[in-house]
Order: structure tokens, then sequence, then C-alpha cells
């Protein structure tokens, strides 16, 4: 008796609370029931990118026979052994081209690089190749 | 410099690239792409799988190529110069709220879950809780590292993700707040970094942030709430996320789905709050950035094996040095009996436990930085304590997070 009278009093409690969620359900913005979902406006939630300027590339060279390349390893966990190989491809099938290798020792990418190199191979260089291994 | 160069690129990185290279004004710059990722690799694997190996986006030779990319002449388009604008489409879209939902959907200015569709109504009840003009200018906000430009939003746009999130219009002070710093929710990068918030002072109890049981968890209306609007003016207020282009983690991480909101559990810790161990004043709303891999239960190191005796000192000490500090140094995030643990311990202060555990006098900072491939520099790293959570049991969790900037809540009011 007394499990029935449990039975009886938990159904009904979630009786009481089926009946109050429908009671406070809440709809989006226009879906009225009963309504034909009209149509509503809404804000676009983007920012502002901001303006860019085009850069033209620099010329490229005539020839590599000559010239000065800086390989470039910007930091990243392999990028030297990637760097030495290229080293020793330019030095096999370009014999001519002078190839200066360096290693960013101020920690990862192009833009923790030193204003003292790029001041170098703006001197030196004919041309660069950065890896950004991974 | 008007010297030709080349970035040699993983190609799995060419949609990014585009992205980049566009913003930074140059959008048809010659990038060598290869198969990667060289990390690992011997130099002879490199050599045979990668140099010997063809571009896979053109299946040519990938050596050949990167010499043309070096010698080849310009065209036209290469020399281009002028100044473009990215569209970022109309003010407003009209349409049924199902069609408005597919729309935002698709468009990707959602988290992949329904929002909140912000009519103008919505949003201007949002702006009545800050006493800021809609125009002025929030932040501006990049993706993180090199990878992006800085998009500007304003207060009225924080408003619309704000509403897009299912936020109440008291939280929005804390939401200006946290876009106020420029943070990101959504590191671009591949690590897959997260980022969260501690938020300290009266507000906690003002707006319902929850700090019992669950307190970093989305159990309350606020700390969602408040977290998917960071992560959604993320997303448009500042362009993250976007997979391949401002989003690259390798394997994601689920503490992306939306900014971790973490209030202190200020009333049961034996420790000063960390807005004050910040240099804030006693009860002022501050809202404290983090970024980082993110938290763990403690669980999982096998020094909390269960056991009659716990020694949580000794234990939080060599989880430390068990830790990567090299990015994000080390964040306990201790619920109150754990907490209790150690000031009874003779830690009654935070700082006088984090000279215990890094070995490092206070103000002294852990040696880190450097090369890559010179190695892992330190364990354990910078060294933060947060206290949150119920009393149920003695669990905490650990894992690295760094705090950044802190911003005062009611300057947003």
């Amino acid at each position: 008796m007394k499990l029935r009278i449990a039975l009886i009093t938990i159904l009904c409690i979630g009786l009481v609370c089926a009946v109050s969620m429908l009671g406070s359900r809440t709809y989006a913005q226009g879906d009225r029931v009963g309504s034909s979902n009209p149509k509503i406006t809404v804000l676009n939630p983007m920012g502002t990118p901001p303006p860019i300027t085009l850069i033209p590339q620099a010329p490229r060279l005539d020839t590599l026979d000559g010239k000065t390349i800086y390989l470039i390893n910007t930091g990243y966990i392999g990028t030297d052994r990637f760097m030495d190989e290229t080293a020793q491809w330019f030095k096999a099938n370009y014999p001519k081209t002078n190839v200066v290798y360096k290693d960013n020792q101020s920690g990862a990418g192009l833009s923790s690089l030193s204003n003292d190199l790029w001041a170098e191979i703006a001197e030196k260089g004919d041309a660069v190749i950065a890896g950004l291994g991974h | 410099m008007k010297k030709p160069a080349v970035p040699v690129v993983m190609h799995d990185f060419e949609k990014q690239e585009k992205e980049v290279t566009l913003n930074l004004g140059m959008p048809g710059l010659r990038i060598q792409y290869f198969r990667g990722p060289v990390w690992g690799k011997t130099n002879e694997q490199i050599r045979k799988q990668i140099m010997e190996g063809n571009n896979p986006i053109t299946g040519r030779p990938v050596m050949r190529e990167l010499v043309e990319n070096l010698t080849k002449p310009l065209t036209a388009e290469e020399q281009k110069t002028g100044e473009i604008r990215k569209n970022v489409g109309p003010d407003m879209y009209t349409g049924t709220p199902d069609e408005l939902q597919k729309l935002f959907l698709e468009k990707r200015y959602t988290d992949f879950l329904p929002v909140v569709l912000p009519t103008e109504e919505k949003v201007a009840e949002m702006l009545k809780a800050t006493s800021h003009e809609p125009d002025e200018v929030l932040g501006r906000m990049n993706p993180g590292s090199e990878a992006g430009e800085n998009w500007t939003y304003t207060v009225k746009d924080a408003a619309i993700n704000a509403v897009m999130a299912g936020a109440e219009p008291e939280y929005f002070p804390v939401i200006l707040a946290l876009g106020s710093t420029g943070m990101t929710a959504v590191n671009v990068s591949d690590n897959g970094f997260m980022a969260g918030a501690v938020i300290n002072g009266g507000i906690r109890d003002e707006i319902g942030l929850n700090y019992e049981e669950g307190a970093v968890g989305p159990y309350a209306h606020a700390n969602t709430t408040i977290g998917r609007a960071w992560s959604l003016l993320s997303i448009n207020g500042g362009n993250c996320g976007k997979v391949g282009t401002t989003y690259m983690g390798t394997i994601g991480n689920p503490m992306n789905l939306i900014g971790i909101i973490i209030a202190e559990n200020e009333e049961k810790s034996p420790f000063k709050p960390l807005s004050v161990r910040r240099g804030f004043k006693e009860g002022e709303n501050i809202v404290t950035l983090f970024m980082g891999w993110g938290i763990l239960s403690a669980k999982n190191w096998a020094a909390t094996a269960w056991g009659p005796n716990m020694n949580y000192p000794a234990i939080i000490k060599e989880i430390y040095n068990t830790q990567d500090g090299w990015l994000f140094g080390t964040c306990a995030v201790l619920s109150p009996p754990i907490a209790d643990f150690v000031r009874d311990a003779g830690y009654d202060t935070v700082e006088k436990f984090t000279e215990w555990v890094t070995g490092l006098k206070p103000g002294a900072k852990p040696v880190v930085g450097g090369n890559l491939n010179s190695g892992i520099r330190r364990a354990g790293g910078t060294f933060t304590v947060i206290v949150t959570g119920g009393s149920n049991n003695n669990y905490f969790s650990m894992g690295g997070m760094v705090p950044a900037r802190s911003a005062q809540i009611d300057a947003w009011r």
C-alpha cells in the first residue's frame, strides 16, 4: 500500500513538473505558437577587418649562378635538418650558387628573426628561402 | 628589402597561407609547399620523402618548383598595387528564424549550436547594461601568432554576440571586460590552445556565477553564456576559429567550445583571491584571462593514487615537476578542501606554497624560452593557484594555463 501511494505521489509530482515546464517554454523571436513563422531582421555579428594594401612581389633572379641565397631556419623543430638537406641539394645541383644557412636563435617564426639578420640579408643576399618547419 | 623570398611550408597549411598572404597584402605570394611534417624525421627521411618528392598540391617536383619560384618572372597579378577590403556582408539579414539559424550556421557565425537570433530589440536591451556608446571600439583581435590580421569590434558588436550566446544583460560588463583585452578565446595554434578566465569580486554573486560543485564546467547560466559570448566574439569580432585559416589545431581542444569561466570560491579559500595576488583591491570585480593547454583532473597522474594518507602539497609539487613548463607553466585548480590541506601543511599563503613548489624565490622567473631545437629548459615553469569548486571531496585539477591580462569589470558598466 505504502509503495502504491509513493508511486502515485511520484507520478503526480512528475505531471506537475511537466505542466510547469510546458508553461515556461520560451520561443525564438517571431516563432509564436499558431503563427505563420513571420520574418524578422537580425544584425550581422562580424567585426571589421582592416584595409589591405597590396604589395608587389620582389623581382625574380634571372639565374642562381653567382648569387647568394640565404636559407633561414625560423626555429621550429626539425627545420634545421630540412635546411641542412636543402643546402646540400643546392651544393650538388647549383655549385655556382653561394648558400648561407642561418638559424633563428631567438624563438620560432619569422617575426622573431633579429633585425641584424634582416640587415645582413639586405646587404649580402640575393634571395631568401625561409623554412617554417613542422 | 626587395629580394625574392620563398617561404617553404607544409601543404596542409595552404588554405591558411592564402589567408595570411592576403592579409599581408601579397595574395599571390609564391610559397613552396611540401609534404610534412619534418619534425621527428631523419635527414635521410627528409631527403627521400620530402625533397625528392612532389608538391602534393601541384604534383610537380618540390626542388624544381622551388628554383622556379626564385627565377620565373613575375606575372602582372603578382605586381599589383592598391587597396582592398574584405567583405563581411550586410549590416542586417531578414528571414524566418529557421532561415536565419541556417544562414548563421552556413556563414560560420556560430559555434555550430543554435543561437539566440540578435534582433535590434534584444541587442538594444543588452546595450542598456553599459554606459559605453555602441560605436565605441571595444578591442582589436587576431587569432594569435603571425597568422592573422587585427580585426576591430565595437561595443555593439559585442552586444550582438552576447545576445547570440544567450547571455543576460547583467553579464554584459564581464563580456565587455573580456573583449576589451583583445585576447582571443580560440587561438590559431596547431597545438590546440584553450583560453579561460578567472573572475573575482562581488560580481560573482551579483550575476549568479557558480563557484561550488561543477565550478569549471558548464553548470550555470552565467559561466556558460559568458564563456560562449567570448568565444562567439572571437569567432565573429576577431575572425578567429575558422578551421584551415584562423584555426589550425592538429587535434583540437574540447575546451574551445566555450571560453572556460572560473569564479574563484573566495569564501571558502584559505588564500587571498587571485586578483588581490595580482595587485588589485580586495572586493574589486576583476577578470583575469588565461591561456594554455587546459586542465585535467589531477587523478590522471600516478602521484594521486588513492590511499589512506594523502600528502597533497607533495603531490602537487610532484605533478609540477613533471610538467613541461615552457609555454604555459603549471596551473593548480584546487577545491577548498585541497587548499585547506595546503594551508594546514604550513603554507598559509599562495606565495609561500609557490616558493616551496617551484624552488624559486618570490618574483624570480623560471628559465624558459630560447630556440626550440635546444630542447625543453625547465619543468613546471610558472605556478598559478586557483581555488574553486565544492567541498564534497578532495579533488583538484592540474594542467598548463598561464595568467595573461586582467581587466576591471566595473569600468564596463
